[in-house]
Parts: structure tokens; C-alpha cells; sequence
């Protein structure tokens, strides 16, 4: 699965870019995420219950900032596992000067998800994903435009 | 050739052509049946299956650790743990090999990883969800087409080095180039890709055993959900060294096979070296998913058909091209000689000389298999092919598809026919059938109201079916599977005071043999069907059969139990001699009993000839009336018939309503009426079902996208018409009841009625085929190309 989009931010791009590479800060908006380890400065390891439709599973996912140009562009690679499940994707991210002093941000992200979660809840993935997803930027920008 | 079926015996005897009622169903309507799920035996464990996310990924690594630490959890059996025993990898009927579990790479979405045996079926599911596996994702190949291109990854390269492609086998039948001469020859030619999409058997039942390894007598007993139990014995004790009269395989009642119950699946093997290792009895059973996603699938082929004709529209030839998807291995169920099972029917019911059929097997990403479900080996495949080409080149010279096929039937006194791939059809009387039907229907009046409705831009249609079957394998000279001869066999034991036990070499899955068996034998012997008790399903008591499909058991097991009974009647003939001081020759049978010709009030009733059998035998003679008969069929046998559906079609939404549906079989003489019927109408709604519902898909990772019953659509009552039937009489000459087989023909039938009725209420819209299942979805879409809302 394919999504990308682009996100308006109103704050610089140094901020916006120091929120989005800091575990700690940027994991607090993951939807269902309660737990980050930070191994090292470019990997880190999130746990997250993740829900769709009427199954749920807890997700172990090691998460690797593969590259970082600040204060531009970050790809980031993600292989996660359930019991029966498992989802891997590449996420790229890049910022750039918008209007006003504001900070675009355009991402997109290739996913793959594989068993259960797949198998069972294929028709509502997608839905629920750009509902994770829009979920997610409206955090960061509650807490990057505080 | 009759339409009546008048019995022989009395109501009281219960013969054939009575409809008894099912002896089994008191059990089974007061929920009193036992199935594998209802058995708990002392000190049983459980065994549940750790099962890959993904489709095609290396193992990199199992941790056990935390499962282990779960109280209740006693085992965690990985491919590793196999594999010193040998045992990581199994044979396939079908000559390939499969995983019991993997030690490097997962081939299928949902293939076996790990097994965890647990004291609680709840505990050992805990342990499962506990089992940490690294995978690291692999490419995969969903697309049999795609597995074939040159420099495909090779899926399977654990084959042999001239084998290192996705093409498992190539195989053909008929005469390839009078066949191209026949077509380029032809003034017609109608070509078509036809794909016949997996589906699922999806019993009621999942599948599962218990496996009982009681070491101190040495003695190993598998109950389990089969529907070849001696196969399974014998395989046992070849791969495990075990002795095989102590090892004792017992089905015991099953929710539907359809097929899905013949092969070996890996949580059998685990839960047998579960019990071997712990000395305790371990069951494995399947939940819903697992049976959906991992056990075999049917179907799966990708059809290419061209049919050459005259102007007329009389058929000359018939080229097929067909890719078959097996899976990561061909675990198919075919007879041995037979990779593509019994495809090249595919002339079906039509009289022309030249064809050439291929198949390829291909290996993909997916569950293997290949059973057939409710079908022959691949019998449904070809009906449907050749049905859907008849009606296509019918629609294309313009001539109704009722009298096309009147004018290329094959015709009574044609019978034996050799057909051009070589098969005998022993009888047949297509056009009686096919004229039924039509008549049932009132097809005239129907075509009449269509040219109407289509006038006023209504979709209606008229799909016609004629199918020919080819069951009850089979004869030993071409017919094994791993090298067992496809005989059958029963075994009678008539009790002196006139009861009878008799055991056969198939079993059920729910067909009712116990109350059909009973009345092979009170046809045969005169006993009342009340006195005849059947078992079945137990190899330490039953003789050794090869199973119940390919509707096989009233061919081959039927034939058995009449042959053995006609050992008994012999044996009855010789003690009914000896008590009314008569010779043989002078006596004369009715079921029932033995009467001096010339003096009807001297009889000895067949109750009375069996007391005497153990009280009264005559010196010279051994006591006892006993007979088995092992039957090896000189030939298949041949049911046929012809199906009519009438559909409307809704122009908003693209939904199919099948208005009415007429089916009229011809399965030789019947044993009983009603349970013929029940077949009929269990087969026909199997045969609605991936005609407008079922079908397994998966998505480009190899994730099944219909692992529920949520997305694999059933029919229930409410989607099932009023199945309308009616019968013909061609007896198979050479059965010994004139029997041919009857579970399948309906499942085989359906689908190419109700996909030819569609398309006809299409076909002037310039639709020339639709694939099944005929969704909402699909129809929606093609009238929305073609401007119709």
C-alpha cells in the first residue's frame, strides 16, 4: 500500500525537524503507541496495539532512521511483528518552506502488511491507516504549533 | 432407459429404490454424533500451530523462551527439532514433497512455523501468540503466469538440477496435431480463457486428530478427520517404522469432506510425534482460519479452450492449454498416473474425433493442494470448460445451445464410446435428459418470454448444462494412489439369529452409507434394512479400502458389498438345500428366502437358513455365513445430466437471481430415492456457491483475502433457490446393481448452467464470457462499461 501527502505546519522547519527525528516526542502521536525504546540515535524500538475492525494485536516495531539530511529529508524503515502478523514499510519525509514561516511537510510511505491483520481485515486497512495517519499530523501540529 | 425407480423388495426389506430414512440422523439431529472435537481422552494434551504472517520469508530465528516460561506449556516443536529425526519434510500423494514445518523458508501465508503442546487448548494458543519468529521477507509469486517467465525466481530449489523451474510437470492427452489439422480445417472457431478461481471445501468440520502413542504395548491409535483411513495406517508405518498392525487409524463422525479430508496435513504428523515424544495422547484441531487458509484448496486453473465446428455447428475439434496452480507443492490427491486428474473428460458429452489437452502444474506462493473437492479429480474444471465453449459457439453461428447440443450429443447406440482422449464411456442417453428438462422448465415458453424482456431492455437468461461425469476410481490397471490399487471392499457377517454386521472399506462424511449400505445388502440378501448394522472408518476392524471420494463409494464399495453378498446368497443357497432335502438347482430365490420351484410352501426364510448356518450345517460344509469381497472395477462410470437455470439479472446493482433451476440426473439405478435428492441438493447449492459467491484470492504480498467466513461466502438458505429435480435410468452395464455414483454430479453440473445463463442474458450486450464467482461486483462493472444502468 501507497500513501503519501503533504502536511502544513506552522513552525520552522529546525523545530519541526528536531520534533520529527526525536523518538520520545514524535511517539507520543502514534496512535496506540505505549511504549518507545530508544537503542541508539538512529534506531529505536516502538509497541503499539494496533486495531482493525474487530481484531487487535500488539505490535513490536524496531524502527531505523535509515537516512536523515537535516533539516530536509529522513527515510525511515519499519519491520514490526504480532502474533500471525507482521507489517514492514519505508516511510520518506521531506521539508521544505511553505507561506508565511510555516514548514511543509511532504511524506510517503510504502507499507506492507502480511497474516492475520492482512488476511482478515484487508478491506479496512485502508481506511484505518489514513485514519492513523491523519490522527497523527493533527498531534504534531497541535504540539508543534503549541 | 426408465424414469421410475420400482423396487424389488418389500417396504418392510427395504432394498433399493426404497427411500429409508437415514438411519444415522437420530444421532446426529439429537446432537449425539461424536466427532474429533467431542473426544477427550485421559491425560490428553494440545497441540496449537505457530503460523508465518508472510508468504514467502527465511526463518531467521525461533525463540521459544517466553512460550516455554508459560505455565502449561510443555513443548515447543520446531523444524530444527524435526529434522534430526528426519522428519522436517513429508511426501505428498501426489509424489512431491511438503513441510511438516520449515527450516529455512515459509512458502505460503499461514504455513506451519512452530507447534506448541500444552496442557489447554487455551494455554497452548497463549504459547503460540508467546513463539517469537525473525522472518525476513522474501519476494512472492501470487501469479501462476508470472512463476513461468524466464528468469523467475525458482520457488522450489530443493529439486532436482533439471528441475529448477516453477513448471512442476507438463502433461498431455489426445492427439495434438490431427487435432491442429481438425481446427485449422474448421469453418467455426471459437477460442476463450476460462479461469476457474480456488475455492474452499470449508466443512463444517474443521480438520483434526488425536494421536494416542501408548508406549508400553507399543501401540499407536490416530483418531482423526480422514476420508482414507487404511492410506493413512499404511503411510504411517512406512515413514515412522511403526508395525503396522499397531497402528490403528479410526474416523469416527465427520462434518463434510468434500475432498479437503484426503490429504495429510502437517498438524496430523506433528500431533503423532507430540504423542511419540510425550507419551500422552495429543490433539490437534484446526480453527476456522487455519481450515480456510492453510488446508488444500480446490480448483485453481487457468483455462485456454478453442473449439473448431462446421457452419452448422457440429463439432470437430477441441485444444485446451491450462495452467494449474499448485501452490509451493503439488499435494494434490490425483491417482498417480493422473496430474491432472481426470481433465481430458473435457469432451464431455459430444461426439467428435479430435482433441488435444496440456496441462501445466506450477509452483506459487500459496497453500498446496489441488483436492477434489466434490468432484472427480478435476472433473468440474473440464465440464465447465467444455459447457461454457458449446454455448459460446452456439451464441456465436446463432443456433439455440438446447439444439446444438441435441445435434453433437453422442447417442445411445454409440455406447461404449472411446472418446478422443481415450477414455470408454460404458452408457449413456443424453438427449432423453436433456429433453427432460427442457420440458420441466418449459425452455420454449422461456426463450419466447427473453426475446420479450430483452425488448424491453431487461436481462434475462437461459443456461443449459449436459455434463458428463467420470467416477468411482478406479480399475487397478490405471488406477493408485502412492501404489494402493484403487479397489474396494466390504466384509458380512450375518449372526445366527439373522442380524447382520457388515464393514466397509469406505466410509462416510456424511453421504449416510450407513442406511444405502444396509440396503445393498437387503436387496441382495432379503434381510429387513432394520437387521443390517454398517461400520466403517476403523482399520482394525474394517477390510482395507482406498476412501470415500471421486465419488467412489457406491462404484467400487457398493459393488463390493454386492458382490460379497453374493457370496452369501451362494453359501444360504447351498444350507436352504441341505434343510428342505432339495438340490440347488431347484431352489428359487426372492429376497428373503429360498422356495422349492413348483412348491412355494416350501421355503426356508434367509433368517432361518442363517440359525442353521451355525446350528445345522451340514457335514462337509464349513459353519458360519460370512463373505468379503474385494472388487476391482473393470471400468469409471459415467453419470450424466442436464441442467437449466433461468436468471434475471438487475440492471442497478449486477446481482444475479436465479429463478428457477432444473436438474435432472441420470446415476444409473438408485438406491435410495431420497438421499439421491439430498446429494442432488447439497451438490447443487455447492455448485451455486463459487458461481456466485466463494472464491480464495489473494493479494500481491500472498495474503489470503478470504480467511473468513466473513469474506468466503457460503450460501445459506437464503441465497439457495427451489432446486427443481427430476431423474432418467441409464443403468452402468457393468456395476452389479447398475449403480454409478451420484455425490458429485450436481457440484460438477451447476456452476457452467448458472455461468451460461448469465452470459446469455448478457451476450447481446457483446459479453462473451464472465468468470466465475458472478458477483454483484463483477456484473455491476460490466454493465457499467457497457452504458447499462
Amino acid at each position: 500500500m501507497h500513501f503519501e501527502g503533504s502536511v502544513p505546519i506552522r513552525a520552522s522547519r529546525e523545530r519541526v525537524w528536531a520534533f520529527v527525528t526525536d523518538p520520545d516526542q514524535v511517539g507520543q502521536c502514534g496512535p496506540g503507541v505505549e511504549k518507545i525504546e530508544v537503542m541508539d540515535p538512529t534506531h529505536f524500538k516502538a509497541t503499539a496495539k494496533v486495531g482493525i475492525g474487530f481484531i487487535s494485536a500488539r505490535f513490536v516495531v524496531n524502527m531505523e532512521f535509515a537516512e536523515q539530511q537535516p533539516p530536509d529529508r529522513a527515510l525511515i524503515k519499519a519491520h514490526g511483528q504480532a502474533p500471525g502478523s507482521a507489517v514492514d514499510a519505508t516511510a520518506e519525509m521531506r521539508l521544505s518552506d511553505g507561506a508565511d514561516g510555516t514548514t511543509v511537510m511532504d511524506w510517503n510511505a510504502d507499507v506492507n502488511i502480511a497474516g492475520t491483520l492482512a488476511s482478515v481485515g484487508a478491506r479496512l486497512i485502508e481506511g484505518t491507516a489514513n485514519k492513523m495517519i491523519g490522527k497523527t499530523f493533527d498531534c504534531m501540529r497541535t504540539k508543534l504549533e503549541a | 432407459m426408465t424414469t421410475e425407480t420400482t423396487p424389488r423388495t418389500s417396504p418392510e426389506i427395504g432394498g433399493m429404490g426404497h427411500s429409508v430414512k437415514r438411519k444415522e440422523d437420530p444421532r446426529f439431529i439429537r446432537g449425539a454424533g461424536e466427532y474429533i472435537d467431542d473426544l477427550v481422552l485421559p491425560g490428553m494434551l494440545w497441540l496449537d500451530i505457530v503460523r508465518s504472517p508472510y508468504a514467502h520469508a527465511t526463518i531467521k530465528g525461533i525463540d521459544a523462551s517466553e512460550a516455554l516460561k508459560i505455565p502449561g506449556v510443555l513443548a515447543v516443536i520446531t523444524g530444527a527439532d524435526l529434522e534430526k529425526a528426519g522428519l522436517h519434510w513429508m511426501p505428498t500423494l501426489a509424489g512431491d514433497k511438503q513441510m511438516v514445518l520449515p527450516t529455512t523458508t515459509v512458502m505460503y501465508q499461514s504455513q506451519e512455523v512452530a507447534a506448541v503442546v500444552a496442557t489447554s487448548r487455551y494455554i497452548a494458543a497463549d504459547g503460540v501468540a508467546a513463539v517469537l519468529v525473525d522472518y525476513e521477507p522474501l519476494p512472492v509469486i501470487v501469479d501462476p503466469h508470472k512463476a513461468l517467465e524466464p528468469g523467475a525466481m525458482v520457488l522450489r530449489p530443493d529439486r532436482a538440477a533439471d528441475k529448477q523451474t516453477n513448471r512442476i510437470w507438463h502433461w498431455e492427452s489426445g492427439d495434438a496435431a490431427k487435432t491442429d489439422a481438425a481446427l485449422a480445417a474448421a469453418d467455426v472457431r471459437v477460442s476463450e480463457d476460462i479461469y476457474i478461481p480456488r475455492i474452499h471445501v470449508a466443512s463444517i468440520e474443521t480438520c483434526g486428530c488425536i494421536a494416542d502413542w501408548d508406549a508400553v504395548r507399543g501401540q499407536m491409535t490416530l483418531h482423526m478427520t480422514s476420508q482414507a483411513p487404511h492410506a493413512i495406517r499404511t503411510v504411517l508405518a512406512l515413514v515412522s517404522g511403526l508395525p503396522e498392525q499397531n497402528i490403528r487409524v479410526k474416523t469416527h463422525d465427520m462434518g463434510g469432506g468434500f475432498g479437503g479430508k484426503v490429504p495429510v496435513y502437517p498438524g496430523y504428523v506433528l500431533a503423532v510425534v507430540a504423542s511419540l515424544t510425550v507419551g500422552k495422547p495429543v490433539k490437534w484441531i484446526e480453527d476456522r482460519s487455519e481450515n480456510l487458509q492453510a488446508d488444500s484448496f480446490a480448483r485453481d486453473y487457468h483455462i485456454h479452450a478453442e473449439l473448431g465446428a462446421t457452419k452448422a455447428g457440429k463439432i470437430t475439434s477441441l485444444k485446451v492449454k491450462t495452467i494449474a496452480d499448485h501452490g509451493y507443492t503439488d499435494a494434490a490427491a490425483d491417482p498417480s498416473k493422473f496430474p491432472a486428474g481426470l481433465f481430458n473428460v473435457i469432451t464431455g458429452s459430444y461426439d467428435f474425433d479430435n482433441a488435444f489437452v496440456e496441462v501445466d502444474g506450477v509452483y506459487t506462493n500459496k497453500p498446496p493442494g489441488g483436492v477434489a473437492y466434490r468432484c472427480s479429480f478435476r472433473v468440474t474444471e473440464a465440464v465447465h470448460a467444455i459447457e461454457r465453449m458449446v454455448d459460446i459457439l452456439a451464441h456465436d453461428i446463432g443456433k439455440d445451445p438446447a439444439q446444438l447440443r441435441m445435434e453433437n450429443f453422442i447417442q445411445p447406440e454409440q455406447f461404449p464410446y472411446k472418446t478422443p482422449t481415450g477414455w470408454e464411456y460404458d452408457s449413456g442417453n443424453y438427449g432423453v435428459a436433456l429433453q427432460k428438462a427442457m420440458d420441466m422448465i418449459g425452455y420454449d415458453d422461456l426463450r419466447k418470454e427473453q426475446a420479450a424482456k430483452r425488448a424491453k431492455g431487461e436481462l434475462m437468461g437461459i443456461g443449459i448444462s449436459s455434463f458428463t461425469e467420470i467416477v468411482g476410481a478406479g480399475p487397478s490397471h490405471d488406477f493408485d494412489i502412492i501404489g494402493l490399487k484403487m479397489f474396494d471392499s466390504c466384509e458380512i457377517r450375518v449372526h445366527p439369529t439373522g442380524k447382520v454386521l457388515a464393514r466397509i472399506g469406505v466410509q462416510t462424511t456424511g453421504q449416510g452409507h450407513e442406511t444405502t449400505f444396509a440396503q445393498i445388502i437387503a436387496e441382495e440378501l432379503g434381510f429387513p434394512v432394520g437387521d443390517i448394522k454398517i461400520e466403517y472408518g476403523d482399520t482394525d476392524t474394517a477390510p482395507y479400502g482406498l476412501g470415500t471420494y471421486a465419488s467412489r463409494s457406491t462404484p467400487v464399495a457398493g459393488a463390493a458389498t454386492a458382490m460379497a453378498a453374493r457370496k452369501i446368497r451362494d453359501k444360504a443357497r447351498k444350507l436352504a438345500a441341505h434343510l428342505l432335502e432339495a438340490s440347488e438347482e431347484d431352489l428359487e430365490w426372492e429376497p428373503g428366502k429360498f422356495s422349492v420351484k413348483g412348491s412355494p410352501d416350501r421355503f426356508k426364510t434367509i433368517q432361518e437358513i442363517a440359525f442353521a448356518a451355525y446350528t445345522n450345517h451340514p457335514a462337509g460344509m464349513e459353519a458360519g455365513l460370512e463373505a468379503v469381497d474385494y472388487y476391482d472395477p473393470p471400468n469409471l462410470t459415467f453419470p450424466f445430466g442436464s441442467y437449466i437455470c433461468v436468471v434475471d439479472i438487475d440492471k442497478g446493482t449486477g446481482q444475479v437471481h436465479i429463478r428457477r433451476f432444473v436438474a435432472v440426473d441420470d446415476c444409473g439405478n438408485i438406491i435410495n430415492p431420497m438421499i439421491v435428492d439430498g446429494q442432488i441438493h447439497g451438490g447443487l447449492t455447492m455448485g451455486l456457491a463459487p458461481s456466485l459467491y466463494e472464491a480464495i484470492t489473494y493479494d500481491e504480498l500472498g495474503n489470503n483475502l478470504a480467511g473468513t467466513f466473513m469474506d468466503y461466502l457460503v450460501p445459506t438458505a437464503v441465497e439457495t433457490p427451489a432446486w427443481e429435480t427430476g431423474k432418467t435410468i441409464t443403468p452402468s452395464p457393468h456395476h452389479p446393481l447398475g449403480a454409478k455414483g451420484v455425490g458429485e454430479s450436481a457440484t460438477v453440473g451447476a456452476p457452467p448452467a448458472i455461468a451460461n445463463a448469465v452470459v446469455d442474458a448478457l451476450w447481446h450486450l457483446g459479453v462473451r464470457n464472465v468468470d466465475i464467482p458472478m458477483t454483484p461486483q463483477k456484473i455491476w462493472a460490466i454493465l457499467h462499461e457497457k452504458g447499462i444502468s
